[in-house]
């Protein structure tokens, strides 16, 4: 089956009348490699695969695929396959046309295009549905016809637009393993779009984090959830405790900042100078409940503790009112700590990141 | 009161207003079906002077009824060909066109239906006569899909509104030209509104009068013979076709009924529950 191709957007943008969808996006995107766009609700990813499969032309900037220029072509001719939002399956056809259709456009003779369409359908774990009605499938079954579907046409890129938003949970887990392995089988790239920071952590080989149109972060999944380069991209991936104040002290790797609950410390993630407005971040499980930690301590008094089983979310409050989250391993002590008036939190300097201050993910 | 009570009151409110409503209907058929039967020289039910099949015995000898009756059907294929296509033109282009734009081509388009059929007719008549092309079949063919046209674009822009946009850009996007998006997206999507639009514009141009007056020429039509002859007498004869009309419309939709149940009937198995879930592609009703 085919070999992915690199997708390359230099210096992208689009423009909506005065609204500015996506702003000045540069990005290269290898070939084979299983990319998502992470970001909320509105920032632009949808566009961007818009861009990339031919739906729209850039206002600004250039989209090459395997090192070609695609001004011009539209979506027929492009080496992509978009799944969209909704699947957009055609209720008309049974399923073996739906996904022998790009064939039946190329000109492919009916019986060489349902002998396909079947492998393509055994390739999906749909083997007997060939003769079904797409309204007679459950929605997991739908999924799988609309990647078979794209298949069929052997895309260099496959570009998905949050493909299992409308699956129940079990489902997506589910369907989440088998698009990797699909990738995995074809070699094609694939870009993802998603809002679902699990499925882009679990599934992607890089993330692109998205705000507002622009580029927060590119990175590995773990650099993106470790070592966040914006405060947006911090608040979005996962959870963390936030700590605002000002850069008090430098050295090699580590910044001190003065905070409404004391000095702490952290690694410097951004370039931070004396005396800059900063922003301290540490994760639940990264802090914990004890006397020692370099970083920074905290007197907090516990509100709340959820027992998940093997570990334990504490919810606890700094004496400024500042909601603060631990999780910890279940290690059978629970009941002491409930009986304490106010409980020592605190965390490593290595455990924590300090970035220069900027806007936050709504969540 | 009591709730029983209440309940009682008002199924029979309802049962009464379903018996007024379909009298309503139907007493005026029946009223005319049964003149069809009577001996009296007059189209009327009462007096009641004996039983008899004469009126459809002078029916079948009236060839000049069967001749516009000809006529009509006639003028009503030719609408069927011409309306529907435009119809089905109009409403694509419509569907092409921005949004504003859209709007005011609509109400363009729409504008015929609302003018009097007797100004249709007119204006079809005069704008012909300038080509030196008089009355005849044909004009009246013309003159009708004016109107009847917009009803079929009607028929199909609301079916098109129901079309899923990303139908088309998933077709364009798995390689397919417009005109293949066309072919096998678009049309077999618009089919069943064709057939619809096929009868409401036959049954349009059947029943159609004010239009058909100034432009028959000497095709008379079967409305046109009729109302002719209410001004020399009206004989029963009329009702007789009258009943074989409603015989034939209630014949055709037991038919069409029961074709559409034992259809229906496959494909009534359950669908399994998570077909109905969240964003997937909407499925048309037929
Ligand atoms: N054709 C258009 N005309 C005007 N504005 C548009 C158009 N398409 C998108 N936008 C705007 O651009 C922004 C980004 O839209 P986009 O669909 O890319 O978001 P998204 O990240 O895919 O969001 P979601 O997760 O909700 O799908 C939105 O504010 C949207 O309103
Ligand atoms: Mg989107």
């Amino acid at each position: 089956m085919s070999i992915g191709e690199s997708v390359h957007l230099e210096n992208v943008t689009m423009r909506f009348g005065d609204f500015t969808a996506v702003d000045d996006v540069s990005l290269e995107i290898e070939a084979g490699e299983f990319f998502s766009f992470l970001g909320p609700s509105g920032c632009g990813k949808t566009t961007i695969l818009r861009m990339i499969s031919g739906f729209n032309e850039p206002s600004a900037g250039r989209v090459l695929i395997g090192g070609r220029d695609m001004r011009g072509s539209g979506p027929n001719r492009r080496p992509t396959a978009l799944i969209f939002q909704n699947l957009a399956l055609f209720p008309l056809m049974p399923v073996w046309e739906n996904v022998a259709f790009g064939l039946e456009m190329r000109g492919m003779a009916r019986s060489a295009r349902r002998r396909r369409a079947e492998e393509l359908l055994d390739l999906v774990a749909l083997g007997n549905a060939g003769d079904k009605r797409v309204a007679d499938l459950s929605g997991g079954q739908r999924q799988r016809v609309a990647i078979a579907r794209a298949l069929a046409v052997e895309p260099k890129v496959m570009l998905l637009d949050e493909p299992l938003s409308a699956l129940d949970l079990k489902l997506r887990q589910h369907m989440r393993a088998e698009l990797r392995a699909i990738q995995k089988r074809t070699g094609v790239t694939f870009i993802y779009i998603t809002h679902d920071q699990g499925e882009a952590l679990t599934m992607s080989d890089r993330i692109a984090v998205m705000s507002r149109g622009r580029l927060e972060q590119v990175a590995r999944p773990d650099a993106v959830y470790n070592e966040p380069a914006t405060p947006f991209a911090a608040s979005f991936v996962g959870e963390a405790n936030i700590f605002q104040g000002r850069v008090v002290g430098l050295s090699a790797e580590e910044v001190e900042i003065e905070t409404d609950l004391g000095r702490m410390r952290a690694r410097n993630g951004g370039d931070l100078r004396q005396g800059d407005r900063a922003m301290l971040f540490v994760r639940p499980e990264r802090s914990s409940i004890a006397l020692g930690g370099d970083g920074g301590r905290i007197e907090a008094e516990l509100v709340e503790m959820e027992f998940e089983g093997s570990f334990i979310n504490l919810r606890l409050r700094a004496p400024n009112r500042q909601p603060i989250m631990v999780q910890m391993a279940n290690d059978g002590g629970l009941g002491e700590m409930a009986r304490m008036a106010s409980v020592p939190v605190s965390f490593a300097a290595r455990a924590a990141i300090a970035l220069p201050e900027g806007e936050l993910a709504h969540q | 009161m009591n709730r029983l009570s209440s309940r009682v009151i008002l199924r029979s409110f309802i049962l009464l207003y379903l018996v007024a409503f379909f009298a309503y209907l139907f007493l005026p058929l029946l009223y005319m079906s049964a003149a069809a039967f009577n001996q009296s020289r007059f189209p009327a039910t009462v007096p009641w002077q004996g039983f008899t099949l004469e009126w459809f015995d002078a029916l079948l000898n009236d060839s000049m009824l069967w001749s516009s009756l000809g006529n009509s059907l006639l003028v009503g294929a030719g609408v069927v060909a011409l309306s529907v296509p435009i119809g089905l033109n109009a409403a694509l282009l419509l569907h092409l066109l921005q949004k504003r734009v859209r709007t005011l081509a609509y109400g363009v388009m729409v504008s015929p239906i609302l003018m009097p059929g007797v100004i249709l007719g007119i204006s079809t008549l005069v704008f012909w006569r300038g080509f030196d092309v008089g009355g005849g079949w044909h004009l009246a063919v013309l003159a009708q899909t004016t109107f009847i046209a917009s009803y079929c674009m009607m028929m199909f822009q609301a079916r098109l509104q129901r079309l899923d946009p990303t139908w088309e850009e998933a077709a364009l996007d798995l390689g397919a030209s417009h005109f293949q998006v066309m072919r096998r997206i678009m049309l077999p999507f618009l089919a069943p509104t064709a057939i619809g639009a096929a009868v409401i514009a036959f049954l349009q141009s059947f029943e159609n009068y004010n239009t058909t007056l100034f432009v028959y020429g000497s095709d008379r039509t079967l409305t046109i013979y009729l109302a002719g002859k209410v001004r020399v007498g009206l004989t029963p004869a009329v009702n007789a076709l009258s009943v074989i009309f409603i015989l034939l419309t209630v014949a055709a939709a037991v038919l069409f009924e029961w074709r559409r149940r034992a259809e229906a009937r496959p494909a009534a198995r359950p669908v399994p529950a998570k077909a109905s879930l969240g964003r997937a592609a909407p499925v048309p009703a037929e």
